[in-house]
């Protein structure tokens, strides 16, 4: 058996279908619970209005079985609400529907139960990909360090315990574990996963290092200099954590909504089952007292449309977009996509496709084959654009000798009996990205750029919200991205927290940010709307944020924008609706001016009516 | 000595912790199987039994009082099953939460506890030292180890609780169409004869599973289940 991770299964809130202890086989019995027992609660409620024209026992014994599966769980649950003090409409649903067994109507109150239950369940089974944001940064993390003994042997020591000061070995190829400062050593780091910059970075001893950083080339030896608590690493979770935390919760108003409504309806209940008698001449008890009255009243009320109001519309819309490629974390995120006024995208792997291109172009063609013959031995963006560039001129590598590569620095080699030496200069490093060819005392300049996106411009203009840029790539290099692909608005230099800081500003007036990196992350879950790219962005990336185009197409956004206004449109249609059928059914069956069979039949019908208009959102 | 060893010594302290392990683990139907097959095994035992009472009692004329009867035991059965499995998975879930913990705010006590654990299996010295360094290296394994080692639990063991349940509505289920097969064709003499029949198979398959003997499993079933409804068949004709 392999050693099992339990990081996954504490991020996903001790999920059963990756319990630790259930056998492989077995958990996929927990998968969609809720949504499976809503399912089959919907059937067998089919079945009991279906026997309730031929057989009353049997459609009560059907009826039994939906109030056990669906209204089991909601009595759990609202219990646990009036335990809390906490009156809201789960309480006055629960209330409702068992209410209306004691007044002969519990076919409509198994209605109200299954409906809920099916958009609680509709809504878990979307939403349950959003819950392990921090997980794949754990993945990254590593958890423990290679440490040094006094008789010179290797241990491994958790990241926990390391304090700063201490020394620890980083081999070629591993995770640097903890922020230090190199004091052997020379090597090239990977920094994608924190700064999204793809081009790997030349450290030598003296230069600082940060956690989470991966080493490419020659072993380092590091002196810690920060503990995990405080390590790089930790700081992007932690930012993560709090953004999430600090996020508008659009639910709020519903449920600020709920809570009144549901308190109204309950106190509307109590006054009129003690006051009707008083206002009008009728009796406490029978089918014609204010008991009863007030009873039918409470069923009616029951916001059976407005329960289904949101979910299903937002649902359809969900389901529209993922046929075009695009996944929402819930419904939620159309609201807050129909909110944004401003679209703000990372650069690097962003609007471009994070892979270097040789801009250079006069280099004579022998030379060009000499670069090609020694980046042909190392993998690296430089040699990448290189080897490219050579291949597309179809120009055959030199032949080279006694080839050593130079961690941190190049490599060089004997080509026809001469030293050739291809490396990065230290100099330049404001005019972006160049790498030198020395040979026979001759020095080539090679300069590279970052490829934009086909048909960026386009998009840019076809979006209904203002275009910005933010990255923390440097001012030059950021302002000829911005130029090609048509944005105005350009931050650069931003470190992960001036990003966060910059996301957190713009997000007062409704912003919508498109990332890739890890170092998105905290600024895609602090966003209106964080939207990543599903297949080249980091993981954490994608589970940070609210909106995933699974196809990396930015060109669906323009259609997404317009899909998530005309949800909004629905949702309030809806809701509109299903008050309008609630007030309307509600007084006349408390006044008694029609039975409560036609209120029912009502209410019904604006429900089916209100579902209808949902489906609208599939197209 | 520390307040998370409650007055004990670190092995004193693991030996508790196995309790709280064994208890959190416990298998709801009293057997170490995998819960379905322990839940069917379990279940047409018990349903065969009620059955050959009843019918012991009182014979059991009305075949839709049996149908009637069946089905709420049949629902009684499965649903308990996963209540049980639920409740034992959320004790485990709360084991598993509670080590997390203390792996992460009482690391020198955990060392302590696991430093005992394996001086226990003979391990003494630099051999010791190291294992404990390594095993404290990675939060993970260490959790797994502590799971497995202090608590004595086993990962991906255990069924999941829906799953448990469908063996107990197997077991009722089958029990029920064996015993009907005797009631319907056999009236006379069929019961007890599907009844041994039933049992012995749950007993001997129950035990074959388990690697145990099966033959005493079977007569030894077999012999309470006799017992039991020839008790009752004659109490009856002494009291009623």
């Amino acid at each position: 058996m392999k050693p099992y991770v339990f990081d996954e299964f504490f991020s996903s809130g001790r999920a059963e279908t990756i319990s630790p202890f259930l056998t492989p086989t077995s958990r996929k019995w927990g998968k969609h619970l809720s949504l499976r027992s809503a399912l089959l609660s919907l059937t067998l409620l089919a079945f009991a209005f279906s026997f309730s024209w031929f057989s009353r026992d049997l459609s009560l014994l059907f009826l039994l079985m939906v109030y056990f599966l669906s209204g089991t769980p909601a009595l759990i649950n609202s219990l646990h609400d009036l335990k809390n003090l906490e009156l809201n409409i789960d309480v006055l649903m629960t209330l409702a529907a068992f209410v209306a067994v004691a007044i002969d109507s519990a076919l409509e109150g198994a209605l109200l139960l299954v409906l809920f239950e099916l958009s609680h369940g509709m809504e878990d089974a979307v939403s349950s990909k959003a819950r392990s944001a921090l997980h794949n940064l754990n993945h990254i993390a590593p958890k423990f360090a290679h440490m040094l003994d006094q008789e010179g042997i290797f241990y491994e020591k958790s990241v926990r315990e390391i304090q700063v000061g201490e020394i620890l070995f980083v081999k070629n190829g591993e995770i640097i574990p903890l922020d230090g400062v190199i004091i052997q050593g020379t090597s090239s780091l990977n920094l994608v996963h924190l700064t999204g910059e793809s081009l790997p970075i030349s450290k030598t001893i003296g230069d600082t290092v940060p956690a989470g950083a991966r080493n490419l080339e020659a072993a380092l030896t590091i002196q810690v200099t920060k503990t995990s608590s405080d390590s790089t690493l930790s700081r992007v979770v932690k930012l993560i954590t709090e953004a999430q935390e600090a996020k508008p919760r659009l639910q709020q108003w519903l449920d600020r909504f709920g809570k009144r409504y549901a308190t109204s309806i309950i106190a509307l209940t109590f006054l009129f089952a003690i006051g009707l008698p008083f206002l009008r001449s009728m009796s406490y008890f029978g089918h014609e007292g204010a008991l009863y009255r007030a009873l039918a009243f409470l069923i009616a009320a029951s916001p059976c449309a407005l329960i289904i109001a949101t979910p299903t519309a937002y649902l359809s819309a969900i389901s529209a977009s993922a046929r075009k490629g695009i996944l929402l974390k819930g419904g939620m995120t159309l609201d807050a996509l129909a909110s944004c006024n401003l679209i703000a995208f990372d650069k690097t792997g962003t609007l471009t496709t994070g892979q270097l291109q040789c801009k250079t172009t006069d280099i004579p063609d022998d030379m060009l084959a000499i670069a090609y013959g020694l980046e042909r031995n190392v993998v690296h963006p430089i040699a990448t654009a290189i080897c490219h560039l050579a291949q597309e001129k179809r120009i055959l590598p030199a032949v080279v000798t006694e080839f050593r590569a130079i961690p941190g620095f190049g490599m060089e080699g004997i080509i026809d009996g001469e030293k050739a030496v291809l490396g990065r200069p230290k100099k330049h490093a404001k005019r972006g990205v160049l790498a030198f060819l020395e040979y026979r005392d001759q020095t080539y300049l090679f300069e590279f750029s970052d490829q934009v996106r086909e048909n960026m411009q386009e998009l840019i203009q076809s979006l209904p919200l203002q275009a910005i840029m933010l990255t923390g790539d440097h001012e030059a290099s950021a302002q000829t991205v911005a130029q090609a692909v048509g944005i105005d608005q350009v931050f650069a230099n931003l470190l992960p927290e001036d990003k966060l800081d910059k996301v957190a500003l713009l997000s007062e007036q409704g912003l919508a940010m498109v990332g890739d990196g890890i170092n998105d992350a905290p600024a895609l879950a602090r966003a209106t709307v964080g939207i990543s790219l599903g297949r080249i962005g980091s993981a954490t990336a994608v589970d940070a944020s609210d909106v995933v185009l699974l196809t990396d197409d930015l060109h669906q956004l323009t259609w997404l924008f317009k899909k998530s206004k005309k949800t909004g449109r629905i949702v309030k249609e809806n809701i509109t609706l299903a008050l309008l059928v609630i007030l309307l059914t509600t007084t006349p069956a408390l006044l008694g001016y029609i039975p409560l069979w036609l209120a029912v039949i009502l209410h019904e019908g604006g429900t089916v009516l209100v579902g209808l208009n949902s489906l609208r959102l599939l197209r | 000595m520390h307040q998370h060893f409650k007055k004990k010594n670190p092995l004193e302290h693991v030996i508790e912790a196995r309790k709280k392990g064994r208890i959190a683990s416990s298998e709801t139907h009293g057997m170490e199987l995998p819960g379905h097959v322990a839940a069917a095994s379990d279940a047409a035992k018990e349903t065969t039994l009620i059955l050959l009472i009843l019918w012991a009692l009182l014979g059991i004329e009305d075949h839709w009082f049996m149908v009637t009867l069946i089905a709420g035991w049949l629902i009684w059965k499965v649903g308990r099953s996963a209540i049980l499995g639920w409740a034992r998975l959320e004790r485990l879930h709360r084991v598993i939460e509670e080590e997390r913990y203390e792996i992460e705010h009482h690391r020198p006590q955990e060392k302590e506890e696991l430093r005992a654990l394996y001086q226990a299996k003979g391990f003494s010295g630099k051999l010791l030292n190291e294992v404990v360094d390594v095993l404290m290296a990675d939060d993970n394994r260490l959790l797994q180890v502590m799971l497995e080692e202090e608590l004595g639990l086993h990962l991906e063991s255990y069924e999941h609780p829906l799953k448990q349940a469908s063996g107990a509505l197997i077991g009722v289920a089958g029990a029920t169409l064996i015993m009907s097969f005797g009631l319907f064709f056999l009236p006379n003499w069929g019961p007890p004869l599907c009844a041994l029949v039933t049992i012995a198979l749950s007993a001997g398959g129950a035990a074959q599973a388990e690697k145990r003997s099966v033959l005493p499993a079977v007569i030894w079933n077999l012999a309470v289940a006799t017992l039991a409804a020839s008790s009752a068949h004659l109490l009856a004709a002494l009291l009623l």
